[in-house]
């Protein structure tokens, strides 16, 4: 990670990271979308006139894939970040795309707070900022809840005390 | 609106057909839309049934006979009548009046009741749409668009010229904090595109030259070949980029741009015309766009990104033009009167560095981005250049993406976000540190540019 450190991408100062347990929910996700990839090789070893490399193939992808992905999530999710600064709030994410992106408060229209069902079970949550612009792509994911609240309603605030209509 | 001058907004074709004003519903004023709404929109799809009966009713005689004809005629009657009663039930349930706050208000909906209030001070745009079958009757469909997110605009369908003039001059009036019956404004016309010139720019642009080289080579291989697949191909890459010709002649032809205290307009369309009111103030960003061909001509396009205008008119999306093509100086003139102050000559440009040329080969001359006190604005694009310039007031966030390529490169993408829209305001593969400090102290700027805006208040001036 070391290469991050000193480029744009990263913003030290009041820089918060996610909570690792988005790593477990994401991980969980991965696994139980596999599980269709398990189904798929064992319906091929039952199909009676195919040759033994197909299931073998597609296990051997599978488990390789697999294994990158997971990595992968790991690596992503340290990734993400935020900071909140003075008049704005940053927001980064990714590793092969970066993106950064600077959302002033007083563009906020409207703060979502939301959770799936693994997401909840973990007790992780995701926080989105949504301006007036479509193509803001502003999304905290990976929350503790108490957190996530938190930052909703300091967000809200700000955004109240510099709002500015269109 | 003085008696010797006639109105400017809307027109018919002439015929004299004309329906009566309706008074208002109850002693509230509240009011209904015209009663022959149905019937217009009926006949509108009466050619699509024509068609349809001489496609399929000839085969049906022919193979079924008498019985299976009346049959299937009957049953066309029947659906007309269903659609007619529909069309009748939602003309009663739709109403509309102006509440104690002085917003505009609508009630619609025949199974799912809909209540809607528009906040007039937020108003974006007032559009007077007239497709032909209701310019035959003299009518007029009203469109009124604020801001908000997703479908913040109200489709008034159909009213008398007069009535759609006078309700779209009581909105504007309205939302300016006026008097309610301040009448029309007047009107300074500052551009018109001769038809000649949009039928040119349209088959000069770069999409359909493109396409119509491409049939053209289809054919020849057909020719040299003597196979028939390369036709399939040409009738696509020949027949889309006329149709799209076609269409925006149509609907562009006679486009003409004024100057009223209301804000610009714009007026339209050969067999539907359209009248758009934009305040000034309301546009969020600015595009030029000049393909390779129109360069030898010095001609522009100007697209505009407008709240809540163009994003969400069912699934097809409206470009929102200020021009479609114009001289490049006369364009500017048009965009000084959006954006007073803005001086595109005086920007000093912060160019892509050497490298990007090995992300971008072509394009990577045109990348540039430039800020002012205003204004910042972007440029890109080689065949077909794009300049766009969005107001400090007007950014909602920045960002900064680098895909590994870039990375390799250390090159990072700069994006301002606006409003949906035609317009998008990037540059493209900039050094990584000039990217992050644009969008760090464009965030500033931003900032500041909210606190000194005044362009929305515009009936003080």
């Amino acid at each position: 990670m070391a290469d991050l450190t000193h480029d744009a991408f990263t913003y030290e100062e009041g820089w918060t990271a996610v909570s690792p347990r988005l790593i477990t929910a994401r991980r969980i996700s991965l696994a139980l979308s596999y599980l269709l990839v398990v189904v798929l090789i064992v319906v091929l070893l039952w199909v009676p006139d195919i040759p033994v490399w197909a299931p073998v193939t597609v296990g051997a992808v599978g488990v390789a894939t697999f294994v990158w992905l997971w990595w992968l999530i790991g690596r992503r999710v340290r990734s993400f970040g935020y900071a909140e600064r003075g008049d704005d709030l940053l927001v980064g994410s990714g590793i092969m795309f970066r993106r950064l992106v600077i959302v002033p408060y007083g563009r906020m229209q409207l703060v979502d707070v939301k959770a799936g069902p693994i997401d909840r079970m973990l007790g992780v949550t995701t926080v989105q900022l949504h301006t007036a612009a479509a193509t803001t792509d502003a999304t905290i994911p990976g929350l503790v809840p108490e957190v996530a609240a938190a930052l909703r309603d300091r967000l809200a605030a700000k955004g109240e005390e510099r709002s500015a209509g269109l | 609106m003085s008696d010797h001058e006639p109105s400017k907004v809307g027109d018919d074709l002439g015929l004299g057909l004309t329906v009566p004003d309706i008074g208002p519903v109850d002693a509230t004023g509240r009011r209904r839309v015209h009663p022959i709404t149905p019937v217009v929109q009926a006949v509108s799809v009466i050619p699509a049934g024509i068609f349809l009966a001489f496609v399929s009713g000839g085969s049906i005689l022919a193979s079924f006979g008498l019985g299976a004809f009346a049959g299937a005629v009957v049953i066309i009657l029947i659906l007309a009548g269903i659609v007619l009663a529909f069309g009748y039930l939602r003309w009663r349930n739709l109403t509309y009046w102006f509440d104690d706050d002085g917003d505009l208000r609508v009630d619609s909906g025949v199974i799912t009741r809909k209540e809607r209030r528009l906040q007039l001070s937020r108003l974006q745009a007032v559009d007077v749409a007239q497709p032909l079958f209701a310019r035959l009757f003299s009518m007029a469909e009203l469109n009124v668009e604020v801001a908000g997110s997703g479908d913040s605009r109200v489709k008034l369908q159909y009213l008398t010229l007069s009535q759609a003039r006078a309700l779209r001059n009581e909105v504007l009036a309205r939302s300016a904090g006026l008097s309610e019956d301040a009448g029309e404004a007047p009107e300074d016309v500052l551009a018109k595109v001769p038809p000649k010139d949009l039928a040119i720019s349209l088959l000069l642009r770069t999409s359909t030259v493109t396409l119509l080289l491409a049939s053209a080579g289809f054919l020849a291989i057909t020719v040299l070949s003597q196979g028939w697949g390369g036709l399939i191909f040409a009738v696509v890459t020949g027949g889309v980029p006329i149709l799209i010709v076609v269409s925006e002649f149509l609907r562009y032809y006679g486009f003409t741009v004024s100057d009223s205290p209301d804000g610009l307009r714009t007026r339209f369309g050969l067999l539907r015309t359209e009248t758009r009111t934009v305040p000034p103030g309301r546009v969020q960003s600015i595009e030029f766009v000049e393909p390779f061909l129109w360069r030898r001509r010095s001609w522009v396009r100007v697209r505009v990104n407008i709240a809540g205008v163009g994003n969400d008119e069912g699934n097809k999306k409206v470009e929102t033009l200020i021009t479609p093509v114009a001289p490049k100086d006369e364009a500017v003139q048009l965009v000084h009167r959006l954006m007073a102050g803005l001086d595109l000559d005086a920007l000093e440009w912060q160019a892509a560095p050497e490298r990007c040329r090995r992300r971008s080969p072509i394009q990577w001359r045109q990348i540039a981005v430039a800020w002012d006190a205003l204004v910042l604005a972007t440029r890109r694009g080689r065949v077909t250049r794009r300049l766009a310039v969005i107001p400090h007031a007007r950014t909602q966030s920045v960002r900064v993406t680098q895909g590994p390529w870039e990375r390799a490169l250390d090159l990072g993408t700069l994006h301002v976000d606006t409003t949906p829209g035609p317009v998008s305001v990037t540059a493209p593969h900039l050094d990584a540190a000039l990217a992050w400090q644009v969008a760090q102290e464009q965030s500033d700027r931003a900032h500041r540019g909210r606190g000194t805006d005044t362009s929305t208040h515009w009936a003080a001036r």
